[in-house]
């Protein structure tokens, strides 16, 4: 990373420089600490092998460790299934997702009909709402189509409490790309869905991907939705397992938490860095205004 | 865009207009050659009118919401939660029957003008070749609009009319009891003086508090981090750069339910530490007195939040371009000058728009309260409210829902905070390309 800054060179040193120097290393070095601490403390005791948070050491690995946390994050709870259900759960979202909004995004944007104009601005007042103001209709919603206990239920709402703002974002790309491709496709007799596939797809592809990103990362950590609409141990996701694991109870369990916490977190943590670069760009774009 | 609105002649024959307007599809059927088209409406209005009595009974559900008839088993009582259900289902499917009402009305219109104009009606080839053109945008949206309709639409109608009803434990929770409507009753309860409307207010304060503090603390944490670090004088900037992302690139619950631990009263290893080096003797409540709960949120929150912002002030003082410091450079600024005249007004111009989203995003930080501090710590007043001290609006609301099955006034809260954030949002997607270049 190049840092230009408005400095041409450095300056020579002084006492007093050398003063506000070591002051500012001193500070920055403080919040090292204090940024490091709980993720260090977490691996620890995620590889400790003492089961109570009473019984760790202040300072990280400074006890014994082993991989008896994880052994027991296997054995004793339906970690693994939490696991399964969440990346299943994302997949599906992300795929119903891409299909239905893809599809939606194509025909606001390359066809002319009646309600067209008004659907859209309820597109637009929909995606205000926050997902959370429904909650209690969707419990009894979910429930009355049987539902409820079932990953179907909740993968229906994130995929549908998703398309109005999807929809907007995904047409605005679609919309500068010249029509005359697809029509040119259409003049050699593709139809629509062909021109959709082979014409529109492919170039909207990084939108397309980023949108299937999102919605992939989306249920993972997300706690409300399933908390109210799956009850059954076993089917539950990673978020709502992990915190019931210790509500409550955090003395006796938080080591046994740290490891299934570590198990999540490495991945994002290597996702992130692996996208950190994309994601600058992103933040940059979204804070630069045209 | 500018239409070029023509005025357009009256209609010579309005018979089948007329005909449309009494019954569905009538007039493309009987005068205009409409067939398939004609009988597609025509069936769509019989299906309704068989149906009548469906609507009609939902729709009285809807405005009744069930007698309480206590001498029946519970089983068989009116449910009044799930009439109201039904009854928005119907309603929704009323709407739509009313839009295509009028778009058949308009059809007819539109077909005897051009009638007028051409003297003749397009044929049934005619119809169905633009039928292929219209069937695949329906087939395609349907899915979409259908999803939205029932796992958006119908929840927040639903929510909405929740707020006017006293559905709430304990005495109005089918199928048991009934649910009544009563108006505006819940919004004077959360606006006088009852203990609801105390940790109404005591809420909703600390949600702007919080949101406020919040958001200023890590942006002001984050810009101070983002200076030091561009300072040449500074060695290894990427290193503190790395490990200061760090904490935006592990999932905010699982951070925010270890520091939960850190802090614990009893056993957490931050009390431990400082009883250790001599600081204190006794253990500090961090998440179980009042003032420290709050405090401690939002050092808990810097410590989540303020990598972001040093991310997006370290991007954007990286992008200034050069030749504005070399200008000034010439008129004769020195650094001190370029970084408040330069640096500074850019960088706030340009995070500005985040800084405004991060506060919205705040005032319904459910996580940040949920995951550290459960909402306590309690009073003598939270047993009847559910609302701790550290509770936000959105927090609370949970609360309502899930343990104290206090619904309607979990609505109207739900009300009150879309009111609060529906002007960020609009601000958040006018800002957006899309909004910007997209056309209706």
């Amino acid at each position: 990373m190049s840092t230009m800054s408005y400095k041409k060179k450095r300056q020579p040193l002084t006492i007093g420089r050398l003063f506000t120097y070591l002051l500012l290393y001193a500070i920055l070095l403080l919040v090292v600490i204090w940024v490091l601490y709980p993720l260090l403390f977490t691996v620890s005791s995620a590889f400790s092998l003492g089961d109570s948070l009473a019984g760790l050491t202040v300072y990280p690995f400074q006890q014994e460790l082993g991989l008896r946390q994880f052994e027991r994050l296997f054995q004793d709870t339906n970690y693994l299934q939490w696991f399964t259900n969440t990346l299943k759960i994302a997949t599906v979202n992300s795929l119903l997702s891409v299909t239905v909004t893809t599809i939606t995004a194509f025909i606001f944007s390359r066809f002319k009909f009646t309600a067209k104009k008004p659907l859209m601005m309820s597109m637009l007042i929909l995606q205000m709402f926050p997902s959370f103001a429904g909650m209690i209709a969707l419990y009894i919603l979910v429930w009355r189509m049987g539902l409820l206990d079932n990953h179907l239920g909740l993968i229906l709402i994130y995929a549908a409490g998703n398309i109005p703002y999807n929809t907007w974002l995904i047409k605005g790309y679609l919309d500068t790309i010249p029509r005359s491709l697809d029509e040119a496709a259409r003049v050699d007799g593709a139809g629509y869905l062909t021109s959709f596939w082979r014409i529109i797809l492919p170039i909207a592809r990084p939108m397309v991907t980023f949108l299937a990103i999102t919605s992939f990362t989306g249920p993972w950590m997300d706690f409300i939705l399933p908390r109210l609409l799956i009850k059954t141990d076993s089917k539950k996701t990673l978020a709502v397992g992990l915190f019931e694991l210790i509500n409550g109870r955090e003395n006796n369990y938080f080591t046994m938490f740290a490891a299934g916490a570590v198990l999540v977190a490495v991945p994002f943590v290597i996702i992130f860095a692996l996208n950190q670069k994309y994601l600058t760009q992103v933040l940059a774009s979204g804070a630069v205004k045209e | 865009m500018a239409k070029n609105k023509l005025q357009l002649p009256p209609l010579k024959n309005k018979k089948p207009v007329w005909a449309s307007l009494g019954f569905m599809g009538l007039g493309q059927l009987l005068f205009q050659q409409q067939y398939v088209k004609g009988a597609f409406y025509t069936l769509i209005e019989l299906l309704v009118l068989i149906n009548s009595h469906h609507f009609i009974k939902a729709i009285t559900g809807l405005i009744t919401l069930g007698d309480p008839q206590p001498d029946l088993p519970i089983r068989q009582r009116p449910n009044s939660i799930f009439m109201m259900v039904e009854g928005i289902i119907f309603l929704i499917l009323l709407a739509l029957f009313i839009l295509l009402y009028i778009s058949n009305v308009r059809d007819a219109i539109k077909t005897q003008r051009n009638y007028e104009r051409t003297g003749h009606y397009p044929g049934t080839r005619a119809f169905m070749s633009s039928l292929a053109d219209t069937s695949f945008a329906v087939v395609g949206l349907s899915p979409a609009m259908l999803m939205i309709l029932f796992f958006v639409v119908l929840p927040l109608v639903f929510s909405a009319m929740l707020a006017f009803t006293n559905y709430s434990s304990p005495h109005h929770i089918p199928p048991a009891n009934t649910v009544d409507w009563v108006g505006v009753e819940n919004f004077q309860t959360l606006a006088g003086r009852s203990l609801w409307a105390g940790a109404f207010g005591r809420t909703a304060l600390w949600t702007v508090l919080w949101a406020t503090l919040a958001t200023t603390t890590c942006y002001v944490g984050g810009l101070l981090i983002a200076l030091a670090l561009i300072n040449k004088n500074i060695r290894f900037p990427n290193f503190f750069r790395v490990v200061y992302i760090l904490p935006y690139a592990v999932p905010a619950m699982l951070s925010l339910m270890v520091w939960r631990n850190l802090l614990n009263g009893q056993f957490g290893p931050i009390n431990r530490m400082l009883m250790e080096w001599g600081w204190i003797s006794q253990p500090i409540h961090w998440l179980s007195d009042f003032t420290l709960a709050r405090t401690s949120m939002v050092v808990v929150n810097l410590w989540l939040g303020f990598p972001y912002f040093m991310m997006l002030i370290t991007g954007v003082m990286t992008s200034v371009p050069k030749d504005l410091y070399e200008a000034s450079q010439i008129d004769g600024a020195n650094p001190r000058v370029q970084f408040f005249k330069i640096t500074m007004p850019l960088v706030l111009y340009q995070t500005m728009p985040l800084f405004i989203m991060s506060f919205s995003y705040n005032l319904n930080n459910f996580g940040a309260v949920y995951f550290l501090t459960g909402g306590g710590p309690t009073d003598l007043a939270t047993t009847q409210s559910g609302a701790g001290a550290t509770d936000i609006l959105m927090s609370w609301m949970y609360k309502l829902t899930l343990d104290l099955r206090q619904y309607n006034i979990a609505a109207v809260l739900s009300i009150l905070v879309f009111l609060v954030i529906a002007p960020f949002a609009i601000y958040n997607f006018s800002r957006t390309k899309a909004f910007k270049e997209g056309e209706l």
